[in-house]
């Protein structure tokens, strides 16, 4: 909703890839909702390379460390290619433009608890983005919520103090058992299913497409409702370009729902996932 | 740049106003089709009234549900889109989106698609009698659907008969006819146009490209090809304008990777009546207002006081 330039505060490199971005931003972080993002790029880079913002999850906002007020935006950057690499390679005190927050967060009506006991978290890698703000708003509405969190190795499971903080249930794992549990996360999710058959368990997942889809077919699988937080490239994130769409299960012929503005957060069941976006 | 030999300066800000077929724009500097929604969704970014004019997203009379994804990517200094006319649908748009643009002083344009000639004209009826409406604009030049649009550009015949229909169906409406880079002589669409009774030119849209994963060897875009813009066209564009523009009688207006004043000041230089900006409303939600800042300040740092001094201008080496 608001386009500022932005200063970067901090760069904390995480391994594997990933770093932590801390940036200035007072009003933006006033308005975050748990699951909404952010467009980003280097106020420089006008040449080109990269032309197009990036899109980024906020992971947590930044409190002043006194007063405890909104300060800025903490998000969770992985290099994939040049834009990523652009971004993490910037220096504290560099501007960026940063438009945002945008897009639907996760569904967080107030009575929530009235129909969910407990919420289980599904993360891949760097889809651990969006779960912090969402377990926390959980918590706060007085539901259980369980982070089932899944890397191919140790390194990828980063941030995971800040749901330890929390003093809530991780189940870690690891495609090469190096942390938790070997194999991917759907395993020990299923096995909790099975062994708690309780329709007032809700399911939140995101992270690699083929992760989200077995998050969704265990949704359907045991009759639960299931948030997915989905990814598509983007031109402009704020609903011009129609570039973003995801294709989606419409009561009559074809519909593709824009994620950045009908997203990024999703009703599972609203999703086609036989056609992959990225 | 040498200023011109004005000896005063100005004594208001300079004139910035164009006209184009009897349509007044405070200034030449618009935002083109499809890069720009149905216009409100930069409400938040721009103050809207800075800008000379909004051409929507390309309107069909039915709505268009598009292509699956992926359906952008991004390449060297531009992007490639299939998005496959998603639209809407003109009613829709008349009914949802027209009286919240008709709050802003600034001129609507409605780009009109169709797969067959019939849904053209149909669309340019309904849209006739619609007022808040200022002009259509002929998208004949889309490459990203399977079939109809683009066939219109493939043979200057083509172009002079669905523009001389789409004349007939819209008497009211100025008639801009969008032009494809994707031809071996712009010089011959455009005065196929012209011929027809196009009242301008927009000049151009996308070219057509393609990129590949090397990893999966899928085309980054489902569709396969897609249209490139951005900066990495500019050239081409630019190049394209000065042609139409050498051709025909009829205004044109220059669209293609325009991302700054000076990129608008080229065009208009190279013989444009105004400007689109594209692609560079995505990554700067407020860069048309910028660019029209620009243009003022451009000439008052060149004692220009008329930016008609400036359109068609271009100079010759000695
Ligand atoms: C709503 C949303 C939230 C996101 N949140 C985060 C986040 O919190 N942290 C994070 O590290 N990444 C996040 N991403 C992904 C991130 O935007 C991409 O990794 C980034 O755009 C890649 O840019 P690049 O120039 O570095 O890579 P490119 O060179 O463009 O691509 C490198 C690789 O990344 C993939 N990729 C490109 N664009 C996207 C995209 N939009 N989404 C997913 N994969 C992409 C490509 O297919 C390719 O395999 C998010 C994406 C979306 C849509
Ligand atoms: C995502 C996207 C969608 C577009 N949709 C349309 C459209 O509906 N109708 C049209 O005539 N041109 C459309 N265009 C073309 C632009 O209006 C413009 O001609 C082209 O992008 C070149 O300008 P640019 O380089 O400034 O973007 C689209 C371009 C993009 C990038
Ligand atoms: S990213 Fe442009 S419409 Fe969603």
């Amino acid at each position: 909703m608001l386009d500022r330039k932005v200063k970067i505060k901090e760069i904390r490199d995480l391994g594997a890839g990933n770093h932590l971005l801390v940036i200035t931003s007072p009003e933006q972080a006033r308005l975050v909702r748990p699951g909404q993002f952010v467009m980003l790029k280097c106020v420089e880079d006008t040449g080109g390379n990269p032309l197009l913002r990036r899109p980024f999850t906020i992971f947590n906002i930044h409190r002043n460390a006194r007063s405890g007020k909104p300060a800025g935006l903490e998000l969770l950057v992985k290099e994939a290619g040049a834009g990523t690499r652009r971004l993490v390679m910037a220096r504290p005190g560099q501007v960026l433009d940063c438009l945002g927050p945008q897009g639907q967060g996760f569904h967080l009506p107030p009575d929530l608890s009235s129909r969910v006991a407990t919420a289980c978290l599904v993360a891949g890698g760097v889809g651990i983005a969006p779960l912090l703000l969402l377990a926390e708003s959980l918590l706060a509405l007085r539901i259980r919520p369980i982070l089932f969190y899944g890397g191919a190795t140790a390194a990828d499971l980063v941030l995971r103090e800040s749901f330890e903080r929390l003093g809530i249930d991780i189940i870690y794992c690891t495609e090469d058992a190096s942390h938790g549990e070997r194999g991917l996360v759907t395993g020990p999710l299923e096995q909790f299913l099975r062994i708690h058959p309780r329709k007032d368990t809700r399911l939140y997942a995101c992270g690699p497409w083929g992760m989200m889809r077995g998050v969704h077919e265990l949704a359907v699988g045991y009759e639960l409702q299931c948030e997915v937080s989905l990814e598509a490239r983007m031109g402009c994130g704020l609903g011009a370009c129609l570039g973003c769409v995801v294709a989606s299960e419409a009561s009559e012929g074809r519909s593709y729902p824009l994620v950045c503005q009908d997203g990024p957060v999703m009703n599972s069941r609203l999703v086609r996932w036989d056609i992959a976006p990225i | 740049m040498k200023p011109t030999s004005t000896d005063k300066a100005p004594l208001r800000g300079p004139r910035l106003g164009v006209e184009i077929a009897g349509v007044r724009f405070k200034n030449p500097v618009l935002t083109a089709s499809g890069t720009f929604g149905y216009g409100l969704e930069f409400a938040p970014y721009l103050d809207l009234n800075a800008i000379g004019g909004i051409v929507v997203k390309g309107l069909s009379m039915k709505p268009i549900a598009g292509n699956p994804p992926p359906r952008v990517y991004e390449t060297a200094s531009g992007m490639l889109n299939a998005i496959g006319w998603q639209n809407i649908g003109a009613a829709a748009f008349v009914a949802e989106k027209l009286p919240g643009l008709a709050n802003y002083d600034t001129r609507v344009i409605v780009n009109i698609v169709g797969f067959e000639l019939d849904e053209y004209l149909e669309v340019a009826r309904f849209l006739n009698d619609c007022p808040g409406v200022h002009a259509l604009e002929l998208n004949i030049s889309c490459p990203n659907v399977g079939k109809g649009g683009f066939h219109f550009n493939k043979d200057p015949r083509d172009t002079h008969k669905i523009t001389a229909e789409v004349r007939r169906a819209s008497p009211r409406l100025p008639l801009w006819v969008k032009l494809s880079p994707n031809v071996t002589d712009i010089r011959e669409f455009a005065r196929a146009a012209e011929e027809a009774g196009a009242d301008a030119l927009s000049v151009i849209n996308t070219l057509v490209g393609m990129a590949i994963d090397v990893h999966s060897r899928r085309p980054r875009l489902r569709f396969r090809t897609g249209g490139l813009s951005g900066p990495a066209i500019k050239p081409v564009a630019l190049r394209m304008v000065w042609e139409a523009c050498q051709a025909v009688r009829i205004p044109v207006i220059g669209i293609g990777g325009i991302a700054t004043a000076e990129d608008a000041l080229e065009f208009l230089i190279a013989g444009a009546r105004a400007v689109q900006v594209g692609t560079a409303n995505f990554y700067e939600p407020a860069v048309s207002e910028r660019i029209a800042l620009g243009l003022g300040e451009y000439c008052r740092a060149h004692r220009i006081d008329d930016i008609h001094e400036i359109i068609g201008s271009l100079r010759d080496y000695e």
